[in-house]
């Protein structure tokens, strides 16, 4: 078991370093051939680890390897630690098998990109990360991991980079996930000071002795580990980077921006779940922030007209869930939307890909429409993984965000407050889902459809880039001369396929009083947690019907407003003016933070640079000894010196003052 | 075997003779085997050293000049170990570099070189404070050649401030140092007058005169390392100075001010440092959000790296007088690790100027990264290293620092965290600005040539080896840094009698039974925070 979960973490990082090694050497699609095999050896290692570890009896289920000590010295204890238990093996199980998938549909899609070889580098470093992320043993690790997510994911938002939106895009995920990283440093030390030791399961057998329960200095660190998390999964106020990282390759966006590292906040709440449980406050403070996030970009997604960036406050919106629900004792109901909402997003997300392939490079769902005959497979998939994120049984979003939104109408109290907005989510969810279904697959079809119905494809004669209307610079390979759709591509089918299996029936391993395949799975990770409910059927079942309404209505609504009567929607947009101003302005987050944080500390800079380093430090601390020597130096010119003979008889004169006051005194 | 420190320490001075008399190209060629030889030696300390010792090995100790009690005591411990590694390192690599570019009067060059080299050694490995004043003041002289006769259009003024700056500075410490071998031997029953540090270290001094020594000694270093507000000779020294010059000035020079506070200042005058230490932790901090806030808006790639230098500095600062292990061994850690980013970072400027028409602001690069991959990807390396991206042994170390702060004063470990987010900020615009985005106009795009891998690549080769183990170091380094600031941390943090507390924390006793252990926040007490299970 220790090979095998060790090679996990290896194969990706082999495969990283012999494609960033070889990049001149490697033909064609080599590189993309040895990037999926490394993934998918992961996932193999991943899965015969999996085996061992349930030949391990339930209480001991939890294995810790080290490597080497990283920096243990004076009191920190960080070694290079795994650790190995059910719920670090679900993650590695959704994370490599997710993203054989999707290195699966690049290995297609990015074929004409001349960064072909240099993607597939980063891709696979993005792997590893992410697997650090969920197998280290120790905070220190788990930073680690952390940060370097953080790193592939502006190597691949700023993939294209001579696009300068593209280039912004990546400075500004990076930072605000800096952020992130410090909230989780200065977390760790806040329960460091009390656990005194770096290593998950000392300080998870330390924290009972070490806090007592609502500890001040344990609430502290846990409101700071949520700000990681709330960095990495793009809660707000930490959002803003994940629109704009749809800067990057759309492959990208279904690894990293939707299946994987945006959902490491929830991972970290679960990881972190016997932490939690003593900072009650902490825990709804993060329960509050998922439904804020989850209704607030709803509402956003109902007037974004970029087709990614759409997808992009969904993917914000069901993390919203599952924040909501890791933070409420949900931890199993919270991963399984982690793992279903992997499949149906990554789907939706190479489904998308595809059409704006076949708009060469365009997103914009103003120019989008009728492309239902032109791209049947790729309808189809957006279809199923439209049903699926709106929660229309027996699709496997129906159950995961149904168990989540159980578990907090059971707590009751102001938890209420969390169930009832879960179901205006899953409305307002419904109804952005298929608004973009609707609009980009109904209606007249668009030039590019139409060429494409009869076989052929259109190019721009030279492409431009749609957020910023500068000539995409090819030398960097963007976009390619081809564009790859999932039609006229086996590997993209294949994975899409694979995907679309899934988000229909990765329900299965938890359908509530049939199957509790998933419960039992985690139940050893888990066994420690003081939140304990046993759902009443009532509820259960008032709440998949709920469910099921609420999804349908919204599909129904949505149907009406752009199939019924397409004018209807800018109707509504008129009388609702303001409200609508305020959605497509997307809250007007940017703008706050730009004013708050981004503007002071430019200020600060410049009249650092302008104003006090010239006045201050040059003429007044600089101006003042330096005229003073300089006088005295004209003096000793005067006897006939150069510089360097000045300075040395200063300083010898000093040393001879010195030395003889001291010696007369001794 | 047995390993004499004189040897490392005159060599590069003796080859930099050799370097004068030879002609022409051997002259690069005698710097590079005096600056080698060095290392070699410096590596074969790192796999000789004993860890399980604590205190000075490899000690060589005469009496110089015996009337004033100076001695030529040389020894190595963690606090120097590394620190010498990475001169040697610094050096062998400028050296080589520099031997790739024509320059007139070859010879003096690598002459100054060599004998930068060795004062650098020799005050890292000095262990009589009059021998460390020596050596500290030694090093400004080559550097004040090699800038007055290499350096840029600017240079005399740049020259002029330097030496105004560090004049003072080794001024006020020269006295400070006369300062405490007299008072010691005052305050001594009967012994005569010594410098030797181990014997000051038994002789403490009353706070009184504690308190003004400790500030002229840190005025001397904060001039040095250059720390706000006392950087103003950074600017121009910075843009004058040749790049491989340069190079090492900012590697390593700055790095003998940090580790004088380490081996000087916390150990002999401990009052002195506490009562200096929140002062000092204030201009840590200053230097840390003047310096990031600097960098950010500067164009010029070497002010850049200027600038983040000081706000690094700071960090450095902020782990000494935290006062506390972690911060200290963190403290140590970047002291080498910044020099082991900031040379590779100004080559690589060098490398983007020659494709810039000769231009060092960033406004006139850009987009090069398409045909320079390979230069791209370490200045990525070297970039991220620096930001101290976690995985990296610049995140290890500042882990470490902020932890110790974090222990003793909290507000300031919180406020200095903007500082990592601002390095992040300009370090990634430097990357981008100069890689990415449009090309630049004038610009050529061409990769890395042999002679250019040969110094980069082993550099950043190391950055990765630390980021993977920065035990290697911080193993060798623990009981020094212990040491250090033994002697201070015991009055900021008194200790509960415990016996052997100091030496096996984890076995001490537990406190009066039947107490829950108090672990106040503000005073942390050494109090095992479970008792062991009988």
């Amino acid at each position: 078991m220790q090979t095998t979960a060790w090679l996990v973490l290896l194969l990706p990082l082999l495969g990283a370093v012999v494609l960033g090694l070889g990049f001149r050497a490697l033909p064609g699609k080599l590189a993309g051939i040895i990037g999926t095999a490394a993934i998918g050896g992961a996932f193999v290692c991943t899965v015969l680890t999996l085996l061992r570890l349930q030949d391990l009896p339930a209480e001991e289920r939890h294995v810790t390897y080290i490597a080497w000590d990283y920096a243990n010295t004076v009191g920190v204890d960080a070694q290079l630690s795994i650790l190995i238990d059910p719920l670090s093996l679900f993650m590695m199980l959704v994370v490599t098998g997710v993203s054989t998938l999707i290195h699966l549909y690049a290995l297609s899609y990015m074929a004409s990109d001349r960064g072909y070889v240099r993607f597939f580098a980063y891709l696979n470093f993005f792997v590893f990360s992410m697997l650090i992320l969920v197998m280290a043993g120790n905070f220190l690790l788990l930073i680690v991991g952390w940060a370097f997510v953080g790193a592939a994911s502006y190597l691949l938002i700023s993939f294209w980079y001579r696009r300068t939106s593209a280039t912004s895009a990546g400075i500004k995920a990076f930072v605000i996930n800096v952020v992130g990283d410090i909230g989780l440093v200065l977390g760790t030390y806040f329960i460091f000071k009390g656990t005194q030791t770096l290593d998950f399961q000392g300080s998870f057998a330390a924290v009972g002795e070490a806090f007592p329960k609502g500890d001040g200095d344990l609430t502290a660190g846990c409101l700071l580990l949520l700000v990681g998390a709330f960095a990495k999964s793009a809660q707000i106020p930490f959002h803003t980077w994940l629109p704009d990282a749809m800067e990057g390759p759309t492959p990208v966006s279904a690894l990293i921006h939707a299946a994987t590292m945006v959902t490491a906040g929830v991972y970290l709440i679960a990881r972190m779940h016997p932490l939690f449980e003593r900072a009650p406050a902490a825990a709804d403070v993060g329960a509050v922030v998922g439904l804020v996030t989850l209704l607030v970009a709803g509402t956003i997604g109902l007037v974004v007209t970029d087709l990614k960036r759409v997808i992009a406050y969904s993917t914000m919106s069901q993390i919203g869930y599952m924040i909501m629900g890791v933070s409420s004792g949900a931890y199993v109901a919270g991963l399984f939307h982690l793992m279903t909402h992997a499949f149906f997003k990554a789907l939706l997300f190479m489904a998308a890909g595809s059409v704006i392939a076949a708009m060469a490079g365009e997103q914009n769902l103003d120019r989008m429409g009728g492309f239902r005959k032109a791209m049947p497979f790729t309808f189809g998939c957006f279809v199923i993984g439209g049903l699926a994120l709106a929660g229309i049984p027996p699709f496997s979003g129906f159950f995961s965000k149904d168990e989540i939104l159980l578990v907090l109408g059971e707590q009751g109290g102001w938890k209420w407050i969390l169930y009832v907005g879960g179901y205006v989510g899953a409305f307002l969810t419904a109804v952005y889902t298929w608004r973009m279904i609707f609009r980009a697959f109904f209606g007249e079809a668009v030039p590019e459809a139409r060429e494409l119905e009869q076989g052929h494809l259109h190019h721009a004669e030279e492409h431009r880039n749609p957020a910023s209307g500068e000539i995409e610079d090819t030398d960097v390979g963007f976009p390619g001369p081809e564009h790859h759709i999932a039609e006229r591509s086996l590997p993209m089918k294949v994975a899409m396929g694979v995907l679309a299996f899934l988000a229909i029936f990765g329900g299965v391993v938890a359908i509530p009083k049939v199957t509790d395949t998933l419960d039992s799975f985690l139940e050893p990770t888990f066994a420690d947690s003081t939140i304990k409910v046993q759902p009443s059927d009532s509820l259960l079942v008032f709440g998949l019907v709920l469910g099921a309404v609420a999804g349908l209505a919204g599909i129904a609504l949505a149907y009406r407003l752009w199939v019924q009567q397409p004018g209807s929607a800018a109707r509504i947009q008129q009388r609702f003016a303001p409200l609508h101003g305020l959605f497509s302005h997307l809250w007007y987050f940017n703008e706050i933070i730009d004013r708050a944080i981004v503007r002071p500390f430019a200020f600060f800079g410049r009249f650092a640079q302008q104003t006090f380093e010239r006045l201050f430090i040059n003429d007044t601390l600089v101006g003042g000894p330096s005229g003073m020597v300089r006088a005295g130096s004209a003096a000793v010119r005067a006897v006939q010196s150069g510089f360097l003979r000045s300075y040395a008889a200063l300083l010898l004169a000093g040393v001879a003052g010195m030395a003889l006051y001291f010696l007369l005194q001794a | 075997v047995t390993i004499h420190l004189s040897i490392p320490l005159w060599l590069p001075a003796i080859f930099g003779v050799v370097a004068l008399l030879v002609p022409g190209r051997l002259a690069r060629f005698a710097g590079l085997v005096g600056s080698a030889m060095a290392l070699a030696y410096a590596v074969a300390l790192v796999a000789d050293f004993d860890t399980t010792k604590s205190g000075l090995q490899y000690v060589t100790d005469r009496s110089w000049i015996s009337e004033l009690g100076i001695h030529y005591k040389l020894g190595v411990d963690g606090l120097n170990l590394f620190l010498i590694v990475l001169t040697s390192l610094l050096f062998s690599a400028c050296t080589l570099w520099a031997g790739q570019e024509r320059r007139e009067r070859e010879g003096l060059f690598f002459f100054h070189m060599g004998l930068a080299h060795t004062a650098v050694l020799g005050a890292l490995m000095a262990q009589d404070l009059a021998l460390f004043v020596a050596f500290f003041d030694l090093m400004l002289i080559p550097f004040f050649f090699l800038t007055g006769q290499y350096g840029g259009p600017e240079r005399v003024r740049a020259v002029t401030k330097l030496v105004i700056y560090t004049l003072v500075g080794s001024l006020l410490m020269l006295t400070a140092a006369i300062a405490t071998a007299v008072l010691a031997k005052q305050g001594s029953d009967g012994g005569g007058l010594t410098f030797v540090i181990s014997e000051l270290q038994k002789r403490p001094l009353s706070s009184g005169s504690q308190h003004w020594i400790v500030g002229f000694f840190a005025a001397a270093f904060l001039v040095k390392m250059p720390a706000f507000p006392l950087h103003g000779w950074m600017p121009d020294g910075y843009r004058a100075m040749p790049l491989p010059v340069l190079a090492v000035f900012s590697g390593v020079l700055s790095k003998v001010a940090a580790y004088g506070f380490l081996r000087v200042v916390l150990p002999i005058f401990p009052e002195g440092a506490v009562f200096w230490q929140t002062p000092l932790l204030l201009i840590g901090l200053a230097s840390i959000l003047y310096g990031s806030a600097m960098a950010f808006t500067t164009t010029d790639a070497r002010l850049i790296l200027g600038y983040s230098s000081v706000a690094q500095l700071g960090f450095i600062v902020l782990g000494i007088f935290s006062i506390q292990e972690e911060g200290a061994q963190g403290a140590l850690l970047q002291s080498f690790n910044h020099g082991l980013v900031v040379a590779p970072a100004f080559f690589v400027v060098g490398l983007l100027a020659a494709r810039a028409r000769g231009s060092q602001d960033i406004r006139d690069m850009g987009g090069i990264a398409f045909r320079a991959p390979v230069l791209a990807a370490l200045f990525l390396i070297v970039a991220l290293a620096t930001l101290a991206m976690p995985g990296s042994a610049n995140f290890t170390a500042e882990f470490l620092i902020l932890l110790g702060v974090f222990q003793s004063k909290v507000v300031i470990a919180i406020v200095a965290f903007t500082g990592v987010a601002m390095a992040s900020v300009y370090m990634l615009r430097a990357f981008i600005r100069t890689m990415h985005n449009r090309q630049g106009e004038g610009t050529v795009s061409r990769d890395l040539r042999l002679g250019d891998a040969l110094v980069l690549v082993p550099l950043v080769a190391l950055i990765l080896a630390f980021a993977l183990y920065p035990q290697l170091a911080l193993k060798r380094s623990e009981r020094g840094a212990v040491r250090s600031i033994e002697a201070a941390k015991a009055i900021t943090e008194p200790e509960v009698p415990a016996p052997a507390a100091a030496q096996a924390p984890a076995q001490a006793p537990a406190p009066v039974s039947g107490q829950e252990a108090p672990v106040p926040s503000e005073t942390q007490v050494p109090v095992p925070q479970e008792a062991p299970a009988p």
